[in-house]
């Protein structure tokens, strides 16, 4: 089955490709790695007139770490994110859910800010990015904008990007010494598999933090299940009481993989054993 | 309607320019532009791997790369893997286990499998299964595969020693 006709732009600068997305509207979508618009595209859910490419489109996929903490380019592919010595260090929980997404080959395709900006429920990156309590940069017609990841995704496959607007960078601050993490996926059939359910987390002095994939519309932060940990800490009863809590607040869909029951119960299951595994 | 793009690339160490239009993949302009059908579409979504080349020496699934954007990177095809008429030592080892039956699957295998063994010339038969998990094939189970992968890899060794 062959692409649909539409026009390609190469833009060399930002400025450019914003008002290219902003001229266009709903009749223009970005691109990046291809690995989600293509089939998009191929198999007729989206139907651009015009596909901004923003693979010309230098600066955009560098790595930096400052006092603050980590900045990635939103054309950052993912096995550089995952291979990147500063993320493997400093932000361990990151390297391992962005190496877990797919298989090599989408990941040196697959950018960052694309898994992001798909906004896909079972994103491996994504709930990492919640508990790590990341930020996205947007530029748009408008400047540039700010958002808290928690707030950035908004529905099924549905991203705060407004019109014109290009995810260009994502923020990750410190995490405070002596925290601990885990993350974990359980993909019913085989390795490469979307997450059925995906869990990280973040424990600091401070508190638990706790990402979920694939179990609600989109990746979402598990705030009920971190209420209850807020007192006791991680003890036995407390984690088997956030689990159960996780899996009331999650809102997952039936699909081949699984059902919205079998998903539940894999939340409460594989969100005990982060909890347990903290490393 | 859309014009034509003419592109420069380097495939199998050849300078080749060809012209696509935007919407053709990588794969479209491999076999219907440039005659290199090699590479096979299976799925067309990337998740089967029989399209799988090497773009600037990292494995693609080519059906998801558009042809226009590949101006001035590095190709590698499964047409590049023979010297002549001597195999590479992959091709005689799937051969050799009878790693194929119906041969779709096999370019794609071919291209990943070599990637690997550039990069690890002497894998593990779990780090192989991981590296070849974006190759589908569904005649031969996958076991002779991977034996052929861990057999080629260990002639190249020796080869090299």
């Amino acid at each position: 089955m062959r692409l649909p006709p539409f026009q390609l732009h190469r833009p060399e600068t930002l400025q450019e490709a914003v008002s290219l997305l902003a001229q266009h509207g709903e009749e223009a979508r970005p691109i990046a790695g291809g690995t989600a618009m293509v089939p998009m595209m191929r198999f007729g859910f989206l139907r651009p007139e015009h596909v901004v490419s923003l693979k010309g489109i230098p600066g955009l996929d560098e790595i930096s770490e400052s006092d603050d903490g980590l900045r990635i380019g939103a054309l950052t592919p993912l096995y550089r994110v995952a291979g990147s010595a500063v993320v493997r260090a400093q932000w361990p929980l990151l390297a391992r859910a962005v190496g877990s997404v797919a298989t090599p080959a989408i990941r040196n395709s697959g950018t960052l800010g694309g898994n992001l900006s798909y906004a896909e429920a079972a994103s491996d990156p994504a709930p990492a990015l919640l508990a790590l309590e990341a930020s996205v940069l947007l530029t748009g017609p408008e400047g540039d904008r700010t958002v808290p990841i928690t707030g950035f995704f908004q529905g099924f496959y549905e991203a705060d990007i407004r019109p014109g607007e290009v995810l260009v960078e994502v923020s990750i601050p410190r995490i405070p010494a002596g925290a601990r993490w885990s993350y974990l996926r359980f993909a019913a059939r085989s390795r490469e598999d979307k997450p059925l359910v995906n869990v990280a987390v973040v424990a600091t002095s401070e508190g638990v933090r706790i990402g979920l994939g694939g179990v609600s519309p989109t990746a979402i932060r598990a705030r009920r299940a971190e209420a209850v940990l807020q007192g006791p800490g991680l003890t036995p009863q407390a984690i088997d009481e956030a689990a159960d809590a996780a899996a009331e607040e999650c809102d997952p869909l039936s699909d081949l993989m699984g059902t919205a029951e079998y998903r539940q119960d894999m939340v409460r299951v594989w969100l005990r054993r982060a909890l347990t595994g903290l490393q | 309607m859309p014009t034509k793009t003419h592109v420069q690339t380097r495939i199998n160490g050849e300078n080749i320019e060809f012209l696509c239009e935007p919407r053709q993949s990588l794969l479209e302009c491999l076999r219907d532009v440039l005659q290199l059908t090699g590479s096979k579409e299976g799925c067309n979504d990337g998740n089967c791997g029989a399209c799988t080349v090497l773009l600037d020496d990292r494995i693609v699934t080519s059906c998801l790369v558009l042809g226009v954007e590949v101006e001035g990177k590095e190709i590698s095809t499964v047409e590049g893997l023979a010297q002549g008429n001597s195999l590479h030592p992959l091709q005689q080892a799937f051969l050799e286990n009878a790693a194929l039956q119906c041969g779709i699957c096999t370019p794609g295998f071919l291209v990943a499998a070599k990637a690997l063994l550039d990069r690890e010339p002497d894998p593990s038969e779990e780090r192989i299964r991981f590296w070849l998990a974006n190759n589908l094939c569904r005649c031969t189970g996958y076991d002779k595969i991977i034996r052929a992968v861990m057999d080629a890899a260990g002639k190249m060794q020796e080869t090299k020693a």
